[in-house]
């Protein structure tokens, strides 16, 4: 069996159910939000680059925009199949199980890396080519930020939708407490934050923060990876060993 | 015959598309398949039983996605549980009625070809399309289908690849009598064509049209086995139990005892339980024997018409 | 009791025969106890009750995490009270700031908890169900606003019975401490209160636009978050060094969090964070937090009157 054409195909699919029409309308309304308010700086003339990436690029995308597209993607890739039903059509097919969550998670990662890159590409373009070369730096170390963060998010909650159908929930909660409440209280945190992941790439671009706890790009990177790797690894375990809720749900 | 008792097997047969030994399956403490031994080869064969009876549990562990707690479960001859590559040879048509509600009838078809690794998807899912007489729908959206659409849809999806086996969970719900019939055309050309079929219904009449092999199973147990029209036989031979009100129960019960169609009478909490072999026979004698009584009914209720007291009455047996 | 006995064809179009249903006779109770009844079930689901553990799990986890802080310095009140001088006190976390530096768990809390409320009876369809019973569609919003709110103030009190607690033992004389310290404690009411009706009504309305619970969990997250966040930023842009956007304190007042965290100190009289501008006052906040109230109420209750049963 060609593996890589049932990639392909359920990727196809995976990317229909990912879009509908209800979805798409919140997540674009989401991204836009930033945009505007980097509109926002424009009109007030704010030359600040520092103020400007951190607020809306580290306090509203990195924060907030990033997880939440990765995350809603991540568990809705299998979520909604296992919800449905619907899994039981991929599951009965002689295909090997790493090609399914593959194809899941490259439909996932890629939905999220398009809406964010292009969110946070615009926001760059309107306030931050203005600035010169350093803005032109930023705005590339961001958008660098997102697709690692796309990738690493969604691939970590795709992994975990397998287990618990509340990944959603737990994703959140990750996002709100781990990363958001705990991490600045606890700087070791940063080994196991998607967040500084993301951001420990994007510095390969620009010096991005004073943080002493931040992660160097080769460290981020490689932490990235291994996460992806293992998540992906994990996926297929469980996707093997998954049992179809009875028909009494 | 194409139902066997697993002991009784010669030697060296060719190996059955499905075999079953000895194989249970709980959940927790809840036993949803308890000691299930038999085995398949071609022709369409029922898996009747009430609901919660185990039989979705018993097709999951034969699609391969659940482990007998206990026993083996072989299906053409290996374990279907954590391998793939035996889907090339089985079709699944779940119980549940969700399809992807974006696709048509036609992509869904060829979506499950595609995967199966067909070389010539559209072809087949044409093909697939036509044998269960979807072709007018397969452009539209699935979402728009009506329920035994979706079911034929499905149907059409998990034989597209023609699988050695197919097995379909409540294949007829939602579906009108005629194609109700049509399916179960189907279904017999395909076995005549050397296919193993395991369907599972909780409705008598749906298994009595195709007349064929039966296994079933209540509470998880394998209740009988073999031909449909032997255990119907079995079924109905059965005495019944019809209770009756009237102005004078004695004196009905006297009358009734007399004749030979009434195996016992019992007077009990103010009404009168009969047992009769004939429920037909029955019928005409109690209106003769009340009124050559001088007796009003006022009452006559069957005791055990249901589909479950039928089952119940197997286990017991 | 009338039993079909006699078979007397007495319409020739058909008739349908009394085999014996039972009727129900009791006494039948009206619209209120409807409202009543639907209110306690969705309590009950709002903490997991009469649920599998599964269902239990979230609110509870998250419930005890928000508690958390105020259980440690409760169960280090001893410890605490041994270091300090008498008439000395000393507290890591009061009644007033406790949401303002915890209430992010309350978020989390109405995202895995406001959802399950709503969705699922959309999605499955079974709205008619309801309003085909003595409730109206606006009875059912209000139950299930209530058992929002209420499911949610019962998590916003427990850490403020724990300080209690810690405040009270944490003095050698403990019915003078008593004395002293419920006055103090007492506007955690109200307040818990204000802030459950608010945290509630804006969660609720914006699940009851999603069928499905992961949008709706989206959306609450990203309003609760965004509508924090870009106030702030727009504040802070609107009074730089070029402009002077005198309206943009104003939009603070949409702030959820701190919105609520600051009419919570209007309450205790205590003072707003330092980082507000000076120009809104805790009674604003409050005003506001009020005024969200109703309108999202309102979101919610004009929801039902249009949602397609």
């Amino acid at each position: 069996m060609n593996s890589v054409a049932a990639v392909r195909d359920i990727a196809g699919v995976t990317l229909r159910q990912l879009l509908g029409r209800r979805r798409t309308v919140l997540l674009v309304l989401l991204s836009v939000v930033p945009i505007l308010l980097a509109a926002a700086f424009r009109a007030a003339g704010e030359t600040d680059i520092e103020r400007f990436t951190r607020i809306v690029f580290d306090g509203l995308y990195v924060a907030i925009l990033l997880p939440l597209v990765a995350v809603l993607f991540g568990t809705g890739a299998f979520g909604a199949e296992i919800e449905d039903g619907t899994i039981v059509y991929l599951l009965a097919k002689p295909i090997p199980r790493a090609a399914v969550v593959i194809a899941k998670a490259l439909s996932a990662a890629g939905v999220a890396i398009a809406l964010t890159v292009a969110s946070a590409g615009l926001s760059g373009v309107i306030e931050l080519l203005p600035a010169g070369s350093d803005g032109q730096a930023a705005t590339f170390g961001y958008i660098t930020a997102m697709a690692v963060g796309s990738v690493c998010y969604a691939t970590l909650f795709l992994a975990l939708s397998l287990f618990t159908r509340r990944a959603l929930v737990i994703g959140i909660g990750y996002m709100l407490v781990w990363e958001g409440g705990l991490s600045s209280l606890l700087p070791g945190i940063a080994n196991l934050s998607i967040r500084q992941y993301s951001l420990g790439v994007a510095d390969a671009f620009i010096q991005l923060h004073q943080d002493p706890a931040r992660l160097t790009p080769s460290t981020a990177m490689t932490l990235a990876v291994i996460l992806v790797v293992v998540a992906m690894v994990v996926a297929s375990w469980r996707l093997m060993r998954f049992e179809l809720p009875g028909s009494s749900d | 015959m194409t139902v066997q008792n697993v002991e009784s097997m010669p030697g060296p047969a060719p190996a059955p598309a499905i075999e079953l030994v000895n194989a249970a399956r709980w959940y927790g403490n809840v036993v949803a398949v308890n000691d299930v031994s038999f085995a398949l080869g071609p022709g369409v064969t029922g898996l009747l039983g009430p609901n919660g009876a185990g039989k979705t549990t018993l097709l999951h562990m034969l699609a391969g996605f659940l482990a007998p707690s206990a026993g083996t479960v072989h299906v053409l001859g290996r374990s279907p549980h954590r391998d793939p590559s035996v889907y090339r040879q089985i079709g699944l048509v779940p119980e549940r009625e969700a399809v992807y509600p974006f696709l048509t009838g036609f992509e869904y078809v060829r979506f499950n070809a595609r995967l199966q690794g067909m070389a010539d998807a559209d072809a087949a899912s044409r093909r697939a399309i036509s044998l269960v007489g979807l072709d007018d729908a397969a452009h539209r959206a699935i979402g728009t289908y009506s329920k035994g659409m979706r079911q034929r849809a499905k149907v059409a999806g998990a034989l597209v690849h023609d699988p050695q086996v197919l097995l379909l969970d409540e294949p007829f719900n939602g579906m009108d009598p005629r194609q109700r019939l049509a399916m179960m055309d189907l279904l017999g050309q395909m076995a005549e064509a050397g296919r193993t079929i395991l369907f599972s219904s909780h409705i008598l009449e749906e298994v009595e049209r195709i007349g064929t092999e039966i296994l079933v199973m209540v509470s998880g147990r394998l209740a009988a086995s073999g031909d449909f029209r032997a255990i119907r036989a079995l079924m109905t031979d059965r005495p019944h139990t019809i209770k009756i009100r009237s102005s004078d129960d004695r004196r009905l019960a006297t009358a009734l005892m007399a004749d030979p169609a009434v195996f016992a009478v019992e007077l009990k909490d103010g009404s009168l339980a009969v047992q009769t072999a004939h429920l037909s026979t029955f019928r005409r004698l109690i209106a003769g024997a009340s009124r050559a009584a001088g007796v009003r009914l006022v009452e006559v209720v069957s005791a055990d018409e249901s589909l479950e007291s039928v089952f119940d009455y197997l286990v017991r047996r | 009791m009338t039993a079909g006995n006699r078979i007397t064809a007495t319409s020739p179009a058909g008739s349908i025969y009394d085999l014996g249903y039972r009727h129900y006779e009791g006494k039948r109770r009206g619209r209120g106890y409807a409202i009543w009844s639907l209110y306690v079930e969705s309590l009950r689901s709002v903490w997991g009750f009469g649920r599998p553990t599964r269902a239990k799990a979230a609110p509870f986890i998250i419930g005890g995490l928000y508690a958390f802080p105020a259980a440690l310095q409760l169960a280090f009140s001893s410890t605490l009270a041994a270091q300090i001088q008498s008439g000395q006190t000393l507290e890591l976390f009061t009644y007033s700031t406790y949401f303002t530096q915890f209430g992010f768990f309350m978020i989390l809390f109405c995202v895995a908890q406001a959802p399950e409320l709503v969705c699922r009876d959309q999605r499955y369809q079974v709205l008619p169900l309801y309003f085909t019973r003595a409730l109206s569609r606006v009875d059912y919003a209000v139950a299930k606003l209530g058992a929002l709110a209420s499911g949610l103030f019962l998590a916003l009190i427990v850490p403020m019975i724990a300080l209690f607690v810690g405040a009270v033992l944490m003095k050698p004389d403990t019915l003078g401490a008593l004395g002293d310290e419920w006055p103090k404690a007492l506007p955690a009411l109200p307040a818990c209160l204000l802030v459950a009706l608010g945290m509630a009504a804006i969660a609720l309305a914006l699940s009851s636009f999603s069928p499905r619970r992961a949008y709706a969990a989206i959306g609450l997250v990203a309003y609760f978050l965004l509508m924090e966040i870009v106030p702030v930023a727009i504040y802070a842009v609107g009074h730089g060094d070029r402009v002077n956007w005198t309206w943009s304190d104003k939009l603070l007042l949409l702030a959820p969090s701190t919105t609520l965290g600051s009419a919570v100190n209007w309450f205790f009289g205590t003072a707003l964070d330092p980082s507000l501008p000076s120009t809104l006052g805790g009674g604003d906040f409050l005003v506001a937090a009020i005024a969200s109230i109703f309108v999202f109420s309102g979101v919610l209750l004009f929801r039902y009157r249009r949602i397609a049963a």
